[in-house]
């Protein structure tokens, strides 16, 4: 199991779009995906769920990865939150 | 963007002859034929309309003989005008010409001369009793229906909730049995199998039955059924309009499906863009209720709401407010 922190980067937080980028990223992985925002955790690869959480700018998320693919899963949705940056700036 | 799947490129009736023109709209127009020798056979190829007023007047180097001739109060009251030879000249040097049908408008008292050349040319005369503005309108909305461009779709049209919905997709993928379970719960059909498109207006496609199907429908397994017959009137449609298209497709686990409905997708047909909805299927699915949220979805939008959108709109100022009050509080906890 891989647990990383990190800070929301895109200004209008994870909205709608990003959102489907997380869904879609996390969902190409067979290990399951969670993500974490003020104390609520849920399924990274239910879209509903990451909209619920409603992880605004500058906040602090947790994803948390575990299964057989779990290191490319992880450095697929770092790559998305921290380079990428949800591909919004 | 796609150009839809038919294999067919458009097709355009090259011409009606008079005699359909005379068939399809003597009622509406209460067309009388005024003359004994008319031809019936010749041509019309093109959906404009022409009035000859200034060929009568002896301009005839653009003269557009080859449509329709549409003489209303002012090429009679301007052939009134003109006396023994010269109305003849008039008459015989527009008659002269090829042309296809004259249509006189308002219950116009026809010349002596002008039903004389017109028996010697064979160039048919209608009355009509409607002015000059109500048979172009009906002629120009008749004729340009005739020569729009049409193409054959293999899929269904069903009219749901109103919304005309195209069932596209891969052979054996259950369009039939969709459309089946849809005229099962109250909608209708327009057409299975094979739908012809019709292309009415630069932004508008219109969807019918072909003549030999009818609504007829092959489920497999069963055979041929007839729907009419089997759900009475209500269940079938003559025409639609077609406001969205669902292409049905195997589920497949490597390809990433729709999941917000923020962004508009279309498809397009005779180079008219049609919302477009892809729909991946596996067996026990309920796709029926899909089509008929997709239908409700569809009357939403046009009515100016987009639910996805709005709810997003909502999200991101909640999620503003909130970085804004972390912000203010980090500020604080700073001084």
């Amino acid at each position: 199991m891989i647990i990383k922190k990190y800070t929301v980067q895109n200004k209008l937080g994870i909205h709608a779009r990003p959102a489907g980028l997380l869904v879609k990223t996390s969902s190409r992985y067979k290990s399951s995906v969670y993500i974490a925002n003020e104390g609520n955790e849920v399924n990274a690869k239910s879209i509903m769920g990451v909209l619920m959480l409603g992880a605004a700018y500058g906040s602090e998320i947790h994803i948390r990865v575990e299964g057989e693919d779990e290191n490319q899963a992880i450095v697929a949705l770092e790559e998305l939150i921290m380079v990428r940056k949800f591909d919004e700036e | 963007m796609s150009e839809g799947n038919h294999t067919d490129a458009p097709k355009i009736r090259p011409y009606i002859t008079v005699e359909e023109l005379y068939l399809d709209n003597c009622e509406r127009l209460s067309l009388n034929i005024i003359n004994s020798n008319a031809s019936f056979g010749r041509k019309i190829k093109e959906q404009e309309l022409h009035r000859p007023g200034l060929a009568l007047g002896g301009f005839v180097e653009v003269f557009t003989y080859w449509r329709v001739q549409i003489m209303g109060n002012t090429e009679i009251g301007y052939l009134n005008t003109l006396h023994g030879e010269e109305r003849w000249q008039s008459i015989a040097t527009v008659l002269g010409f090829d042309l296809p049908c004259i249509i006189v408008t308002n219950d116009n008292k026809l010349p002596d001369e002008l039903v004389e050349i017109a028996n010697q040319n064979a160039i048919t005369i209608f009355s009509s009793p409607l002015s000059t503005t109500m048979v172009f309108h009906h002629l120009s909305e008749y004729l340009n229906r005739i020569f729009a461009p049409h193409i054959v779709v293999h899929g269904s049209l069903i009219d749901v909730y109103g919304v005309g919905m195209l069932i596209t997709g891969p052979s054996a993928i259950g369009k039939s049995e969709l459309t089946l379970d849809l005229i099962e719960r109250g909608h209708q059909l327009v057409a299975d199998d094979a739908v012809h498109i019709t292309k009415i207006s630069p932004y508008q496609l219109q969807g019918s039955p072909s003549n030999v199907l009818t609504h007829h429908m092959e489920i497999r397994g069963l055979g041929i059924i007839d729907i009419r017959r089997m759900f009475g009137i209500r269940g079938i449609r003559g025409s639609k309009n077609i406001d969205v298209v669902v292409n049905l497709d195997s589920w497949d686990d490597n390809r990433e499906y729709e999941r917000l409905g923020v962004d508009d997708k279309t498809t397009s047909y005779l180079g008219v863009d049609i919302p477009l909805v892809e729909l991946p299927i596996f067996p026990g699915k309920n796709i029926t209720v899909i089509a008929e949220v997709i239908a409700m979805n569809h009357q939403l939008k046009q009515h100016g709401e987009n639910p996805a959108k709005e709810f997003n709109e909502r999200l991101i100022s909640t999620m503003q407010s909130k970085a804004l009050k972390r912000q203010q509080s980090e500020t604080k906890g700073g001084l």
